[in-house]
């Protein structure tokens, strides 16, 4: 199983970088992944496609519909993308701690 | 090491044992072992170990063939160096056939006798596909296809929100309260399809070609039912599950009575719907299928859109995506379009029938198991599009754009990347008296 190791914690995780158990993720463990991708501050808009991404995987069991995470969050589709330079799936989602969506991503 | 039953090796076999498959069997005799493909490979460019050499991989299957199919492999295999399919064998196979190709095809076109190097990994994909030996991040992919109707397993409340959302967007950006996106609509001249990244992360591509569309005045249309335009059982090369997702499409341009099916911008989905799929489901279409690609070359050729190439000021290159240029032929069709749609078009070094693979074909962006040689593999295209000086980077396939996406970050260089129907639609002009902005 690899392993990524952000400041001296070490968490399993797949291939891609998504952590192997979803449900050991806080949002200390959040900020270390965006940090390790370069997000060093996460900041208020950050935490808010960050939160609605969560709360959606805890009640459907997957990644919301990017106009989901617009209208929640308030966000234009084109801030969304300059917040996570990976994109709402291998950006966003990584950092929510989810696993990585099938398909093109 | 999986564990392998007699019963499990001989539904791998079983598709080297098909006495009716001339093509296989000719391909399977002929590589000469002259080596020229080691050269024109991604990965043994990237990572120069002998197992990653085209012919290596062929030999792989070759090797087995001969075991279990040749006189002389039956009785001395080690002489011709014929291979037991054991444990250790398809261990290798999973691993260099599904984790070291992407079925670009560079080597085939290289090879000094033309042997058809990615028709046979694929090959040796079905054999594993039979054994049940398709890695689980790839197959559960074609899982969700098969039981949700499309990669995602985006519900149809969702699809068609995101839809609507996308349609009001379209009335704001064309000024026009009329302008919208035409769902499950009944005998119109086109049906188009997605990428189901499209409207689940990725919706601006959907909103470009609805523009167009709304600028050639098209009677088009989107099926809720079925509009992935993907199929990654051509990935893993079983065919029954490519056959399934094919003739769905099938059946919807039928339902719908649609005389033209249009593809989104999708090399994998193109080759499989357009140029497999009628092999995959055993009949022709009687309908036709052109690539988004062909359709937008046709708009600008014949005056339906009008393009001011100065919306569009910044460096442009264009990457190839395998599928649709080097297997399809779709070649001149995007360059014509970007140098009527973008000031500064430059082509990368090769590119074309030579173009070097993203990394992310093949399947190899839904195998994480991979990741790491996905990445390898990558500097090459980064250091072609450092070359080019481009601002933006083109291409006509969701796939390549995602894994140009993470080249980008990896690579620090700096770009936008974009479908073409993006640029297109950028730089559309709608009001013949709207100022240009040469």
């Amino acid at each position: 199983m690899p392993t990524l190791e952000i400041e001296n914690r070490v968490f399993e995780v797949d291939g891609d970088g998504f952590l192997s158990e979803p449900e050991i993720w806080t949002e200390e463990v959040g900020r270390l992944i965006a940090k390790f991708d370069g997000i060093e501050d996460m900041s208020e808009k950050h935490w808010s496609i960050v939160n609605i991404i969560r709360k959606n995987f805890e009640e459907k069991g997957m990644a919301p519909m990017i106009r989901t995470i617009c209208k929640e969050s308030g966000l234009r589709l084109r801030e969304i993308y300059e917040l996570f330079p990976l994109g709402p799936a291998r950006g966003a989602c990584r950092v929510a701690g989810l696993p990585k969506p099938d398909g093109c991503v | 090491m999986a564990k392998l039953s007699n019963d499990i090796a001989e539904k791998g076999l079983s598709v080297l044992k098909d006495k009716n498959n001339g093509k296989l069997i000719a391909h399977l005799n002929s590589c000469v072992h002259c080596g020229l493909c080691a050269d024109s490979c991604i990965y043994y460019r990237s990572m120069p170990e002998a197992k990653f050499i085209p012919a290596k991989k062929v030999d792989l299957v070759s090797s087995i063939y001969r075991r279990y199919c040749t006189f002389s492999g039956r009785v001395f295999p080690g002489l011709v160096g014929a291979r037991d399919l054991d444990e250790e064998t398809i261990d290798e196979m999973v691993d260099l056939l599904f984790g070291a190709c992407t079925m670009c095809g560079r080597c085939t076109v290289h090879c000094s006798i033309g042997v058809d190097i990615s028709y046979l990994v694929r090959t040796g994909r079905t054999m594993l596909s039979n054994m049940g030996l398709v890695p689980k991040t790839l197959q559960s992919t074609i899982d969700s296809a098969i039981t949700t109707g499309n990669n995602m397993a985006i519900s149809d409340e969702e699809f068609v929100e995101t839809l609507e959302w996308l349609g009001e967007d379209l009335q704001m950006e064309v000024d026009d309260d009329t302008a919208h996106i035409p769902l499950n609509q009944v005998g119109k001249d086109m049906l188009y399809t997605l990428n189901p990244r499209e409207p689940k992360f990725f919706p601006l591509s959907i909103s470009a070609m609805a523009k167009v569309f709304y600028a050639a005045g098209e009677r088009w249309t989107l099926s809720t039912k079925m509009y992935d335009v993907t199929n990654y059982a051509y990935y893993s090369g079983n065919i029954g599950e490519a056959g399934v997702i094919a003739q769905r499409l099938y059946d919807e341009m039928e339902k719908l009575g649609a005389k033209k099916c249009i593809l989104a911008e999708c090399g994998h989905g193109s080759r499989a719907f357009r140029w497999e799929g009628p092999n995959y489901i055993r009949k022709p279409y009687p309908f036709e299928v052109l690539t988004s690609i062909e359709l937008m070359a046709d708009y600008i050729r014949t005056d339906k859109i009008k393009l001011d190439p100065g919306k569009n000021p910044d460096r442009v290159t264009l990457h190839d995506p395998c599928n649709l240029v080097r297997s399809g032929g779709i070649l001149q069709e995007q360059r014509y379009i970007l140098k009527k749609a973008c000031l500064d078009f430059v082509e990368m070094n090769p590119h074309g029938n030579d173009n070097f693979c993203c990394g992310g074909g093949g399947g190899q962006l839904a195998m994480s198991e991979y990741n790491e040689r996905r990445i390898n593999i990558a500097k090459l295209k980064a250091d072609q599009i450092i070359a080019t000086g481009a601002k933006v980077v083109v291409t006509p396939c969701h796939n390549c754009v995602d894994q140009l996406t993470q080249i980008n970050v990896t690579f620090k260089l700096g770009i936008q990347i974009k479908t073409v129907a993006e640029v297109v639609a950028d730089a559309i002009v709608l009001n013949e008296n709207e100022n240009t902005s040469k």
